[in-house]
């Protein structure tokens, strides 16, 4: 089936499987390698994404359903190279070791951020309930979430 | 983690929809996909074709009648009927919702998906059955509605049968109304649950312990322990609790959903 | 009382006997990490993102028994479709391969491990044949067109009932299902029970099965150089110089042969050390089929079949104690549960025994080691190894006897704690601690955690229907292995010490380049590296540029080199160091016939370059350093033996161990931890809630300290997630219960309690930077948890993993 998504701002069009998965769509189609994959039951989040506004885990979505969409990764949050205030605040707190669930997180706490800028400690940890981290134990990535909030 | 090929459709309509199911024997529909994606990953059900339901509006949102009466549309999201005034006029079922998964499932995943998937440890089926709702289904023949007592009929089946739909939920006034679970971590996967309404006397749909809800009664919370007993419950056992352990917080968790919603 | 957050109490001390190099400048700032941009972007390299032409993708056939003979394989079906590249069966392994070099002697010793299975599966998921195809998905679909026929056999999967009369064997060649077992013994434990007042009996103790489950799984793509018979092995493999060692032979060529090269790893906790089984399948894949195989390795496959932590059982333990609560010794046998294969193992009945009297002063000690197979999935290194289950064993004890004493456990630990004027302490098989100070480390966390005010959260907590309960937990992070002691287990093995390599250049233009041997999965290494090496030369940590990952080709790598064991701070940083001095040193050398004959001594480096200290104005900048010796050095002095790249091994000083007398020095540094958990149990229910939470670390000098407290908090979060809620549960036919994140539940962000953290610096005298290594923890929050069950329930706690039933079980007793 043909598929026409815009990722980032650009668009694709390509020929694909109904059965393929977003995440391998973005990943092996788009080369958009930034959302990862972190387990096979759409626990873990590693695989978020921003489709039409909305943030979703991509694994649990067909490449053809997100036809026509709008799809915002982790490859798309800066701009010109640039880190973003999110992203130097993940850096000033140590909130990524290994990096693998780095994309997710920022994606999740994107969104959080969209629709309230100043977020509790309690909502912050809500809104990255779904991104599983097995580094940090997540105390530093709420602190970095935080602390671009409390601004 | 990879599906087995399939094909897809993408009906206009309702009655586009039903066509489809009806016209393809292996075809199941695609609501939130937020448990059937996951089912297809691990190959242990293959349909032949999802029939996905996400562009039929007129499935989606909660409408709030004068006598108070909520209809929530089947491909309403958890997402959606929190943030939606009208379903504020029965909390217990927001305040449920924001307790299942995590968001990105609750901005995709949908009432009427978790409601049909009927898996034993969800959330709604028990709490449906609580507050007494009344299930919409759609098929060739017209539209029936069956009440939540009727409407859970084994693990992962429903009384949608083939070729039909779960259009919408009926969930009739009412403020008094109580939830308890013990999870697999904060706000997981339930080990064990229990609903609870107070209208006069005290309605208990207990989850996870049986193939679907199980509803005992009682004319106040303090009786609804000996309500569970006299059940004669014989949940499974699995890695996560024995059936003796699950018997157990059955009871407890019946009366702290009663004594919730004796206090409401 | 904690915050509601992490909050980091810093108090220093120096407790060295003997001076140390203590680092100025960058070494002790918390640097932020040059890793962060890419992976903050979406730009980190991992192994699944690496993408060849024409490459074809594997999946592994898997076992659906956990003991069977295989009686047919059938691959026709598969190859005839379409875009499928080819297989690989264990038949073809077989042929092609010799079976892994075993590091067990008798009867270990014996067994064939092949990278696919040979006429027989062991476990639930072991990988039966391989099939390549041109996408994923055909991949797929295509073994389910393989035809496995199998003979199943019954399936052992209780350790304690692998040695039983008439117990299924997994292995043939071995005689039996004993793998391996020794018999430790030091001290003189009869006139210990001589003098005890009282002997108390443990009969049994069980550490479960779990393991670290980094985010991203195992995977490869290899690619077959045929001219040059060479394979490039881009994967994610956290120990290439295991990984070599063990493949080169099996698949009879030179380990030059195999070119290891990884970017970012998404978490090892090691985890990620036996993959080797599965890189020898996609090497011989990669030659067979003539063209690249990329394998990825899904959570299920990963739950299934790699890497389980060790399963432990402690029987008939006895300890010898006095009314006091001193403890003098105790003796006990550990039963050890490999699962279907040996990979690492048995070193885990060598290891345990770096700390083997845990942080405590008792001298005689006898320890029965067994381990045996069986048909559940092998386990290899996670994060503790065979430390962690050990020391468990010490802080159960510790609290059980406390129990049956009738004293307070605080009391306890600190009249047994090594003592902070005791280091170095040279326990009772000639380990030595290098220094620590754990009485104060236990006051400082004490205090984070408000224990002073118990009492009243205690009646609070009762007021609303909970118990409360307050337990610690103590453990070391032993860093930086003898790897003499694998003697001990056999003593034909001709492995002693350890090393690290790195190499610092200037380039033509100045650039200081830095390459590691290490394989970092979140560690910082190119931080904290770039921090050592920024201080040796005077300039900048943004000026110094350290290669990503590990690449065999850099030739910066030794037999031992990887990243494991607790061990960077020591020996990468040392290897960075010892080659950074090398290369200042040849700066100045250069600098001194360049400047006319200046000496050394008169010279330093600063300000990116190298000046003559009393005249600052002669200064030398290291772009021209650089451009000097690369491509202009028409002139210099003859005997100029100046290269400015510069390669360090560094080998920390150790022995080989006495085999006889099992005696010996195992590790080189002990970095410590101590926790306190406080928990409030529902009494209707058994569950439990994490509500107040103090860590305390001592790892020596911290070069970058956000980077150490960061590996802390991962280890805590780590550790509760194993106490409360992960294992790796069999039912009684070897089937895995929880074979993925839904039933496998791993914290969340809404699980974690609140954290208080605190630190001591006790630098080691033994290394060059007094750094000790750190980074697995230890375990230490398993068993606080546990010691706060016991605390809440009153009961005493046998098992390492008290899901809520468990704790409702234990109330009902």
């Amino acid at each position: 089936m043909d598929v026409t998504v815009t990722v980032n701002g650009e668009t694709y069009e390509r020929e694909v499987e109904p059965r393929k998965l977003l995440i391998h769509f973005l990943r092996d189609d788009l080369d958009l390698t930034g959302s990862h994959i972190g387990c096979d039951t759409g626990n873990c989040g590693a695989c978020s994404v921003i489709v039409d506004g909305t943030l979703l885990k991509s694994c649990m979505l067909l490449a053809v359903q997100a036809d026509g969409s709008s799809i915002e990764t982790v490859e798309g949050l800066g701009e010109d190279g640039e880190l973003t205030r999110l992203q130097r605040a993940f850096n000033e707190h140590h909130a990524l070791q290994c990096g693998y669930c780095t994309p997710g997180m920022l994606m999740s706490a994107t969104a959080l951020l969209r629709e309230n800028p100043s977020p509790s400690e309690d909502e912050i940890k809500k809104a990255l309930q779904g991104n599983i981290c097995r580094c940090t134990g997540y105390w530093n990535i709420v602190e970095a979430v935080k602390s671009v909030a409390d601004a | 983690m990879l599906l087995r090929e399939v094909e897809y459709a993408k009906p206009g309509s309702v009655a586009e929809a039903l066509q489809l199911l009806a016209a393809n024997e292996g075809a199941r529909a695609l609501a939130g996909g937020q448990t059937l994606v996951n089912v297809m990953k691990a190959r242990a059900a293959s349909p032949d074709m999802l029939v996905d339901l996400n562009g039929l509006e007129e499935l989606r949102g909660v409408e709030l009648a004068g006598d108070g009466t909520l209809t929530i549309g089947a491909m309403t999201t958890y997402t959606e009927l929190m943030r939606s005034a009208e379903a504020k006029a029965r909390p217990i079922l927001g305040e449920v919702c924001a307790t299942i998964a995590d968001v990105q499932v609750r901005n995709r995943g949908t009432i009427g998906g978790n409601v049909c998937s009927n898996d034993p440890t969800n959330h709604l089926p028990p709490l449906m059955v609580a507050v007494g709702a009344r299930m919409t289904i759609v098929g060739a023949d017209g539209e029936r509605e069956v009440p939540a007592e009727e409407f859970f009929l084994g693990v992962y089946l429903t009384a949608v049968g083939p070729g039909e739909l779960l259009t919408r939920i009926s969930v009739p006034a009412g403020k008094k109304d109580g939830f308890a679970a013990v999870t697999l971590g904060a706000e997981g996967t339930c080990i064990c649950n229990a609903a609870a309404t107070v209208n006069g006397s005290v309605r208990v749909a207990l989850g996870c312990v049986d193939a679907v809800p199980v509803l005992v009664t009682a004319d106040s919370a303090g009786g609804v322990a000996d309500a569970v007993r006299a059940a004669n419950l014989m949940p499974p056992s699995d890695v996560h609790a024995s059936s003796a352990y699950r018997t157990h917080l059955a009871a407890v968790l019946a009366t702290r959903a009663a004594e919730e919603a004796t206090a409401r | 009382m904690a915050d509601a957050g992490a909050s980091s109490i810093m108090s220093e001390t120096t407790l060295a006997p003997a001076p140390v190099e203590v680092q100025k400048g960058w070494g002790g700032q918390s640097v932020k990490r040059k890793e962060d941009k890419r992976l903050l972007q979406g730009e980190g390299v991992f192994v699944d993102d690496v993408k060849r032409h024409g490459m074809g993708y594997l999946h592994f056939v898997r076992s659906p028994y956990a003991h069977a003979h295989i009686t047919r394989i059938d691959v026709s079906a598969a190859e005839a479709i379409d875009g499928v590249y080819g297989t690989l069966t264990g038949e073809e392994v077989a042929a092609l391969t010799d079976p892994f070099f075993q590091i067990s002697s008798a009867p270990g010793a014996n067994i064939k491990d092949y990278s696919l299975a040979v006429g027989k599966v062991r476990y639930v998921g072991e990988p039966v044949v391989a099939v390549v195809a041109e996408t994923r998905e055909l991949a797929r679909d295509a073994s389910e067109l393989v035809e496995v026929d199998y003979e199943p056999l019954d399936a052992l999967v209780d350790a304690r009932r692998a040695q039983d009369l008439g117990a299924p064997v997994l292995h043939d060649d071995a005689g039996g299902n004993l793998m391996w077992t020794g018999l430790y013994s030091w001290g003189d434990l009869e006139s210990a029970f001589a003098e005890a007042d009282r002997v108390v009996k443990i009969p049994e103790l069980h550490f479960h099965r779990f393991n670290s489950t980094p985010l991203e799984c195992d995977g490869a793509l290899v690619e077959f150089n045929r001219g040059v018979g060479q394979w490039t092995i881009h994967t994610n493999n956290q120990f290439p110089g295991f990984a070599a060692i063990m493949m080169g032979p099996a698949m009879k060529v030179g380990l030059d042969k195999l070119r290891f090269v990884t970017q970012d790893i998404g978490g090892g906790f090691g985890n990620k050390i036996t993959s080797h089984p599965q890189l020898v399948v996609c090497c011989l894949l990669a030659r067979k089929l003539n063209r690249p195989v990329q394998w990825t390795e899904w959570r299920t496959d990963f739950h299934l079949s790699m890497s389980h932590g060790n399963e432990r059982w402690f029987h008939d333990t006895e300890v010898a104690v006095k009314e006091d609560g001193t403890l003098l010794g105790f003796r006990t046998k550990a039963l050890d549960d490999a699962g279907a294969w040996l990979r690492y193992e048995p070193l885990g009945g060598v290891i345990w025994a770096q700390v083997t009297p845990g942080m405590y002063r008792w001298r005689h000690i006898e320890l029965e080691f067994t381990q045996v197979a069986t048909n559940k999935a092998p386990v290899s290194p996670n994060r503790g190894y065979s430390r962690m289950q050990h020391l468990w064993f010490t802080e159960r004890v510790m609290d059980i006897v406390a129990h049956e004493l009738g004293l307070d456990p605080v009391e306890v630990r600190k009249r047994n704690y090594i003592r902070a004027e005791d280091m170095p302490y040279e326990t009772p098989n000639g380990c030595v601690y290098d220094s620590g100070d754990y009485a104060a480390m236990l006051d400082l966390a004490l205090e984070l955690v408000g224990y002073d005010s118990m009492a009243g959260r205690r009646a609070d907590a009762e007021a609303r229907g909970k118990r409360l309960g307050v337990g610690i937990g103590s453990t070391l992070d032993s860093g930086t292995n003898n790897f003499g002691q694998s003697r001990l287990i056999n003593p034909e093995l001709q492995f002693s010490g350890n090393n690290e390599v790195a190499t610092v250049k200037l380039d033509i233009f100045g650039e200081i380049v830095v390459t590691l041997g290490t394989t970092p999965q979140g560690q910082g290494h190119e931080t904290t590296a770039a921090q050592v090496v920024a201080d040796i030369l005077g300039c900048s940590p943004d000026d110094v540029h350290v290669r990503a990952g590990h690449d065999s080709y850099w030739n910066s790598h030794a037999g031992f080199s990887g990243t494991y064991a607790s061990q960077f701070a020591v020996t990468g940083l040392s290897a960075v160091k010892g080659a950074t001095e090398m290369l200042a040193a040849e700066i100045k050398k250069l600098a001194g016939a360049v400047f006319g004959g200046v000496p050394e001594e008169a010279l330093e480096l600063a300000d990116g370059g190298v000046r003559i200290k009393d005249n600052p104005d002669a200064f030398l900048p290291f772009m021209a350093c650089g451009a000097i010796i690369n491509a202009n050095n028409a002139g210099l002095p003859e005997d100029l033996d100046v290269t400015l790249n510069c390669r360090y091994v560094y080998r920390p000083p150790f022995e080989v161990p006495d085999v006889e007398k099992k005696f010996g020095n195992l590790t080189l540094t002990y970095a410590a931890q101590i926790h306190v958990a406080v928990v409030e149990v529902d009494l209707e229910t058994g569950s439990y809630e994490i509500v107040d939470y103090a860590a305390v670390d001592d790892c020596g000098k911290r070069i970058n300290p956000q980077i150490v407290e960061g590996q802390v908090m991962g280890a805590t979060a780590q550790a509760l997630g194993a106490a409360v809620h992960e294992t790796f549960e069999y039912d009684e036919d070897g089937n895995l219960l929880t074979p993925n994140f839904y039933d496998y539940h791993v914290p969340h962000a809404l699980d974690m309690p609140p954290l208080a953290t605190g630190a001591i610096e006790s630098p080691s005298p033994f290394t060059p930077l007094g750094t000790k290594g750190m980074g697995e923890g230890g375990g230490a929050g398993i068993h606080a948890i546990c010691a706060a069950i016991q605390d809440a329930t009153g009961q005493v706690v046998t098992d390492s993993h008290n899901p809520f039933q468990r704790v409702w079980e234990l109330m009902q007793r």
